[in-house]
C-alpha cells in the first residue's frame, strides 16, 4: 500500500505539500492536474486504442478471408474448364486414331481428308503427322515440309509409347510460332507394335480458351509450365516463353508455401493441388493462386491484385478512425473538465481548510500569549508598586524639605519616574485587561449611540490633526443584546488606530447597517496609507504593531478580535496600500 | 483624617513598609504586617479602624484574612489591595464585607479618598 501510494505521490504531488509561497501552491496544483489528465488519458485511451486495434485486425482477417475464398472458388472453376477442354481435344485425336486406320492414314489424301475434317471442328489444328512403331515419321499433312523425320530418341516420342498420351508445353520449335503438341500411341493390330498420331495444335488456340474465361473478379489468369515458363498471354505478369516473374525470385510455389504457412497460415488455403499465398509484389500486396491442371503438362495462375483496397475495408477503416477520433476528443474534453473540477475542489478545500487553521489558531494564540501576559503583568506589578511608593516617599520628604541645591532638578527627576510608573502601569492593565476579557454583561444597546459616544472621546483629537469623521448610520438599525463597556473598547480601538494610521488630514467613516434581522455590521473606513498583504496578516497578533516604539503595545487589535470573537462576532479587514482600509465588525443582535 | 488607625496586610514587604511610611507622613497612624497570620495576630494589639490587605499572600488569601477580621470585628472597614486589577476579584471581595478594592500601583490620592470614604462611613455607624 505504502509502495502504491508512492508512485501515485510521484505522478500526482498532493498541491498542498512542501509548499513555500503563492506561486509553489500554483505550480503544485498545476502539477497535480497534469498528473491527473495523465493518468485518466491513459486510463481510457489505452483500452480504446486496443479495441480499435483488435477490431481492425479482426475485420481486415475477415475480408481476407472472404477474399481467399472467392479466389479459390474462381480457381476451381477455371481449372476444371481447361481441364475439360484439354481432354476434349485429347479425346477427339484419340477417336480419329483408331487401331486399324493406321495403314489408311499412311494414305496423304485420307489424312489431307481427316486433317481437314478436324480443322472445320477445330481450326486451331497446325498439322497432323502419322509415326512408325520406330519412331519414323510415315505421313505427314500441314503447312511446313516436315516429312521423313525420325523421333526415334526424343523424349516426347518416348513418353507416349511408354504412357499413350502426350501433351507438350507451348513452344515455338521450328515452326517459329507458338504451338503445342498431342501425341496418341495405339497398337497395331496385326504387327504387334505400336503407332502415333501426333497433332500440332496453334497456342492461340488454348490462348483463346484462356481468354474466355477471365473473370472479372482475378487481376490476371494465365498458363505456365512445371518451370513456370508461361504459355498464355498474361496481362501483367509476364511474357510468353519467359519465365514468369511472379516466381522469378528462385522461390518455388511450394517453397512459398512453406514460408507463408509459417508465417501467415490463415491466409494459405491448400486443397490436393491448389496453392493460394498472399505475397507482395512490386510494393503490392496480392493473393496468388495456382492449381495444377490435371493431365496436362500445366499449372493455372490466377492474380487478384488491392484485394484489401476494395470499397469494404476503405470505408471500415475511415468509420473505425472517426469512431476513435471522436471518442478520444469526446474523452479528453471530458478529462480536461473533471481534472478542472477535481483540482478546483481541492484548491477551494485547501482554502477553507487554510482559513480554518487560522481561525481556530488564533484563538489558542490568544489564549496562551495572555496568559503569559497575565503571569508577565502580574509580577511586574509588584516591583512597579513599589518603586511607585519609593518615588512617592522620596517626593514627600522632598516637599517637606527647606530648599536645596538642585532641588527643582530632583523634582523634575522624581516627575519623571512617577510618569513613567504611570505608562507602565497602563501597560500592564492592559495587559491584565487582556488576559481577562471575561466578565460580559447583557444589556441591550443601540449601537449608533456607542458609535457616537466613541467618536465623541475622540473628537477632540481627531480635530487636531485636521481629521473629518463622517457618520452613515442606519437609523432603523436593530438594537443588540452585548456589553457596552467592551463594545466601546472595540470600536474605540479600531478608530483610534485609524486616526493614528491617518496621521492628519483624512477622513473617517463611522457606518452601520443591518445585515440580515440576526446579524449588524459597523465599518469604520479611514482614507490612510492603507496596508500591505503582509501586515493584514498579523494585525490581529498579540504585540504586533507598526506605531513607533512606546507608542502603541500591540494589543488593541487582538484584544478586540478577542472580544468580538466572545460576542460570537466577525471581524474582517480591507485595506488597499495608498487607498484605506476598511474594518467591519460584524454582531450578532442576540448575544450568546 | 488623622489619628486614625490603620492596619497594612502586604507580603510585600518594601511596598507595605513605604506605603506605611508615606500615610504615616499624612497624620494617620499606619501599622505594617507582611503577611495574614501577623496582621490577624496584631489585631488587638493594635486596633485598626481601617485595614488595607492584599488580595494576594503566600499563608493565607485575602479573602480569608477578609473573613477573620469581620469575624473578629465587623466594624473594621478593609480596603482590599489587588495585584491583577480584576474587579472580579475586587468586587467577591466587596460581596464578602470588603469596603472597596484599589488597584496595584496604588495612586496614593485615590487611596486617601477611599480610607476618607471609610472612616466617614465608620463614624456614621
Amino acid at each position: 500500500m505504502k509502495e502504491r501510494s508512492n508512485w501515485l505521490a510521484k505522478i500526482l504531488p498532493p498541491p498542498s505539500d512542501n509548499i513555500v509561497s503563492g506561486a509553489d501552491l500554483d505550480r503544485g496544483y498545476k502539477n497535480f492536474s497534469r498528473g491527473l489528465f495523465g493518468i485518466l488519458i491513459v486510463l481510457v485511451l489505452v483500452p480504446l486504442a486496443i479495441i480499435s486495434l483488435l477490431s481492425h485486425h479482426q475485420y481486415k482477417h475477415l475480408l481476407q478471408q472472404r477474399e481467399l475464398d472467392q479466389l479459390f472458388l474462381n480457381l476451381e472453376q477455371a481449372q476444371s474448364t481447361i481441364e475439360k477442354f484439354v481432354a476434349e481435344l485429347e479425346s477427339v485425336i484419340k477417336f480419329v486414331a483408331r487401331d486399324d486406320r493406321y495403314h489408311e492414314l499412311l494414305e496423304p489424301k485420307e489424312l489431307q481428308a481427316l486433317f481437314v475434317r478436324l480443322q472445320s471442328e477445330y481450326p486451331g489444328f497446325v498439322d497432323i503427322e502419322v509415326v512408325d512403331s520406330h519412331g519414323m515419321q510415315k505421313s505427314y499433312f500441314g503447312p511446313y515440309q516436315l516429312e521423313g523425320h525420325n523421333y526415334t530418341d526424343q523424349t516426347w516420342y518416348k513418353e507416349v509409347m511408354l504412357r499413350g498420351v502426350y501433351i507438350s508445353n507451348v513452344f515455338s520449335g521450328f515452326r517459329h510460332v507458338p504451338h503445342f503438341v498431342i501425341a496418341v500411341s495405339r497398337k497395331h493390330p496385326q504387327q504387334n507394335a505400336s503407332w502415333v498420331l501426333r497433332v500440332t495444335i496453334d497456342g492461340q488456340t488454348l490462348q483463346n480458351y484462356v481468354d474466355t474465361i477471365s473473370t472479372t473478379y482475378a487481376d490476371d489468369i494465365f498458363l505456365v509450365d512445371q518451370s513456370f515458363t508461361v504459355q498464355t498471354r498474361p496481362q501483367k505478369y509476364g511474357k510468353i516463353s519467359e519465365k514468369c516473374i511472379l516466381f522469378d525470385m528462385g522461390d518455388t510455389i511450394e517453397k512459398n508455401f512453406k514460408k507463408r504457412t509459417v508465417e501467415r497460415f490463415m491466409m494459405v488455403q491448400k486443397a490436393s493441388d491448389m496453392i493460394i499465398v498472399q505475397k507482395s509484389f512490386n510494393g503490392q500486396q496480392i493473393l496468388q493462386g495456382v492449381s495444377e491442371l490435371v493431365n496436362t503438362p500445366w499449372k493455372l495462375v490466377m492474380v487478384k491484385e488491392q484485394y484489401l483496397y476494395a470499397d469494404a475495408w476503405f470505408s471500415f477503416k475511415i468509420r473505425l478512425t472517426t469512431i476513435f477520433l471522436s471518442c478520444a476528443i469526446v474523452a479528453i474534453f471530458v478529462i480536461l473538465e473533471i481534472g478542472k473540477a477535481i483540482t478546483n475542489h481541492l484548491r477551494e478545500s485547501d482554502k477553507k481548510r487554510e482559513q480554518f487553521l487560522v481561525e481556530a489558531e488564533q484563538p489558542n494564540k490568544l489564549a496562551s500569549i495572555g496568559r503569559l501576559a497575565a503571569g508577565v503583568a502580574h509580577e511586574i506589578n509588584n516591583p512597579l508598586a513599589i518603586i511607585n511608593q519609593k518615588t512617592g516617599l522620596v517626593q514627600d520628604f522632598m516637599e517637606m524639605s527647606d530648599d536645596f541645591a538642585y532641588k527643582a532638578a530632583m523634582r523634575e527627576a522624581l516627575d519623571g519616574i512617577q510618569n513613567s510608573v504611570e505608562r507602565c502601569k497602563k501597560i500592564t492593565h492592559r495587559l491584565l485587561g487582556f488576559a481577562r476579557q471575561t466578565d460580559v454583561k447583557n444589556e441591550e444597546v443601540d449601537i449608533n449611540v456607542i458609535v457616537r459616544e466613541v467618536v465623541d472621546f475622540l473628537a477632540k483629537e481627531a480635530s487636531y490633526n485636521q481629521i473629518k469623521i463622517d457618520f452613515d448610520l442606519d437609523p432603523d438599525i436593530s438594537k443588540i443584546y452585548s456589553d457596552r463597556g467592551q463594545l466601546l473598547q472595540i470600536f474605540l480601538n479600531v478608530t483610534n488606530n485609524a486616526i493614528d494610521a491617518i496621521g492628519s488630514n483624512g477622513t473617517i467613516t463611522l457606518s452601520s447597517r443591518q445585515i440580515d434581522p440576526k446579524t449588524i455590521q459597523v465599518s469604520i473606513t479611514d482614507n490612510g496609507p492603507g496596508m500591505s498583504l503582509e501586515v493584514q496578516q498579523h494585525i490581529f497578533d498579540p504585540f504586533f504593531t507598526t506605531k513607533e516604539t512606546g507608542k502603541g503595545t500591540g494589543l488593541g487589535l487582538s484584544i478586540t478580535y478577542g472580544i468580538v470573537k466572545k460576542f460570537g462576532g466577525k471581524i474582517n479587514v480591507r485595506s488597499e496600500v495608498n487607498k484605506g482600509t476598511t474594518f467591519d465588525i460584524t454582531l450578532p443582535v442576540a448575544n450568546n | 483624617m488623622t489619628n486614625i488607625k490603620l492596619l497594612i496586610i502586604d507580603d510585600e514587604v518594601e511596598f507595605a513598609a513605604t506605603l506605611c511610611q508615606r500615610l504615616q507622613l499624612r497624620g494617620i497612624d499606619a501599622t505594617d504586617m507582611h503577611s495574614g497570620g501577623e496582621g490577624l495576630a496584631v489585631l488587638e494589639k493594635v486596633a485598626p479602624e481601617i485595614v488595607i490587605l492584599d488580595l494576594k499572600m503566600p499563608d493565607m488569601s485575602g479573602l480569608d484574612v477578609l473573613a477573620e477580621i469581620k469575624k473578629y470585628d465587623p466594624g473594621i472597614e478593609v480596603i482590599m489591595l489587588t495585584g491583577h486589577g480584576s474587579a472580579g476579584s475586587g468586587m467577591e471581595a466587596m460581596e464578602k464585607g470588603a469596603f472597596d478594592y484599589i488597584m496595584k500601583p496604588v495612586d496614593l490620592q485615590e487611596l486617601l479618598e477611599k480610607i476618607n470614604s471609610a472612616y466617614e462611613k465608620r463614624g456614621k455607624a
